[in-house]
């Protein structure tokens, strides 16, 4: 048996390792530096570069819209309080002012924002409900009549009930409208406002309409009476002038109506000793940035992953193709170096 | 004795410490024509294949990492993919020429090393390159398995089975010639 030992093979290849040829040497010494570029691309840190800024575009979008959400909204709640205390009202719409949530319990507040409803020449209609948690339920209800009857108005209804734990008093009140204002400022300084809704209607156009209208029919009337005393009437102009007079006395009633629509303003007062209703905690502001941020990374997640699901099986497909076509290439080697001698 | 450093930089340090693409050339340059040399197992091939290689890593310096790698194993890899490449054309002219002219050195010839016996040189020119391509990097760059099977592009354990199976081919056919 020839003595092939394991170690001497490996010693012998190790010992005899070839040296690459001098002219290798000149040929790899010939070759230049190369040029490194300062600013050259690379691709994953360019990848990474990529998927930073989109987090950070993401978080930055959320962070910005959760700031300005805050903001809008604060700015929305309060501006439309003020705006639905100043901006004139349409007929039958209705303003809810919340003197004490905007500004406190100031009444000098609440009289000059109240000052653009004052009527100035144009008939209108008020209807102003408040209500209001007093401490002396009694004195708080006489003072609130003793306040209407000294404006000139008058108490169209009441309903009191108190026992010994808590109370309630309505009141069904007429003040004049020029009063208004001193009769709301009056109530307001009887306790603390829960709720106040002031109702503007303007009557001038319908008073208006009606003027015109009665004109018409006196002028048919007077025309008509006229030509009665000079010739006489047909039976059919007779009618006409019934028609014509029973219309202005029906049109003078309705201006009439609406003249006392008009002088008088309604006030329904509720007054109350009870504690009112936990009120429901508006979130902060610090709790609407992160409300407003999460809701816009919640939106940036679901398109993720809507990309996700749909690009998923296409991304899934190239990844096994180019595994498949890696392990390929790689057996193909394999064989290629197997069958080279 | 090379006087430049085996040891290369890694990490930050190796990000500050760049070393020039001369002196890696230089250090590794007896490693890649080796390894060519033993895939190839001609010398003139694997001269021309080697000077291809470091071509190529001069072109492709900048994507260079040494954090993810030894210069030897990237030059490795590059050589390789030079070699597979030739065999490629050399396969695709064959079979277009119907007539493959090997370009072998004589069999008496040393080309494996000047100090092999003949014996060890006809028993290494045996095996296949896949074969040669293991024991070139495993027994005479001395690469771990890790890094070898880096190289080829397959599994550690795959190395080991590869290795094996061309070690005792050598035992076999080195044998067989002293029988005879």
């Amino acid at each position: 048996m020839p003595d092939v030992s394991f170690e001497t093979v490996l010693r012998e290849l190790r010992a005899s390792a070839p040296q690459a040829p001098a002219q290798l040497r000149e040929r790899v010494r010939g070759l230049p530096e190369p040029h490194v570029r300062a600013f050259g691309f690379r691709r994953r840190p360019a990848l990474a570069a990529a998927a930073a800024i989109a987090i950070a575009v993401a978080l930055g979008a959320a962070a910005i819209q959760g700031y300005k959400g805050s903001s809008d909204r604060r700015r929305d709640s309060l501006g439309a309080e003020v705006e639905q205390q100043r901006a004139p009202t349409p007929k039958g719409a209705s303003v809810s002012p919340s003197f004490k949530d905007a500004f406190g319990k100031s009444s000098d507040r609440g009289r000059s924002l109240l000052s653009p409803l004052i009527p100035g020449s144009r008939l209108q209609h008020y209807d102003v409900s408040m209500s209001a948690r007093v401490e002396d339920l009694s004195s708080a209800t006489k003072s609130a009549v003793r306040t209407t009857r000294r404006l000139g108005g008058y108490v169209s209804g009441a309903d009191y009930s108190a026992d010994q734990r808590a109370g309630d008093s309505r009141l069904d009140l007429r003040v004049p409208v020029p009063h208004i204002q001193q009769a709301i400022a009056s109530f307001t300084e009887l306790g603390t406002i829960l709720s106040q809704r002031i109702s503007v209607a303007d009557l001038q156009r319908t008073v208006d309409r009606i003027d015109q209208r009665r004109l018409a029919a006196r002028a048919v009337v007077s025309e008509l009476e006229a030509k009665q005393r000079r010739i006489g009437l047909t039976p059919a102009e007779q009618a006409r002038l019934s028609r014509a007079r029973r219309t202005v006395t029906r049109l003078s009633r309705s201006r009439a109506n609406l003249v006392a629509e008009g002088t008088y303003a309604k006030v329904s007062l509720r007054l109350t000793t009870g504690k009112p209703a936990a009120k429901h905690a508006e979130p902060g502001r610090f709790d609407r940035f992160w409300g407003d941020a999460g809701d816009i990374l919640g939106k940036e997640a679901i398109i993720v992953l809507y990309a996700l699901v749909v690009a998923g099986p296409f991304v899934l497909l190239a990844a096994l193709a180019l595994l498949a076509e890696r392990a390929r290439r790689r057996r193909a080697d394999s064989r290629l170096l197997e069958e080279v001698a | 004795m090379s006087a430049v450093p085996t040891s290369w930089p890694t990490g930050r340090q190796g990000l500050r410490e760049r070393r020039s693409f001369a002196s890696v050339a230089e250090e590794h340059l007896d490693d890649v024509y080796r390894y060519l040399l033993y895939v190839t197992g001609n010398p003139h091939l694997a001269e021309d294949l080697a000077a291809a290689t470091f071509e190529r890593a001069l072109n492709r310096w900048r994507r260079f990492d040494p954090r993810r790698g030894s210069a030897r194993t990237w030059l490795c890899q590059l050589a390789r993919g030079i070699a597979l490449d030739h065999f490629r054309a050399e396969q695709r002219r064959r079979r277009r020429e119907d007539a493959y002219a090997a370009e072998a050195p004589a069999s008496d010839e040393a080309t494996f090393g000047e100090g092999l016996s003949p014996a060890l040189e006809a028993a290494v020119r045996s095996l296949s390159a896949a074969e040669r391509e293991v024991v070139v990097l495993r027994i005479v760059l001395e690469l771990d398995g890790e890094t070898t099977a880096s190289v080829l592009g397959i599994r550690p354990s795959a190395v080991s089975t590869r290795l094996s199976r061309a070690l005792q081919k050598l035992e076999e056919r080195m044998v067989s010639d002293a029988r005879r």
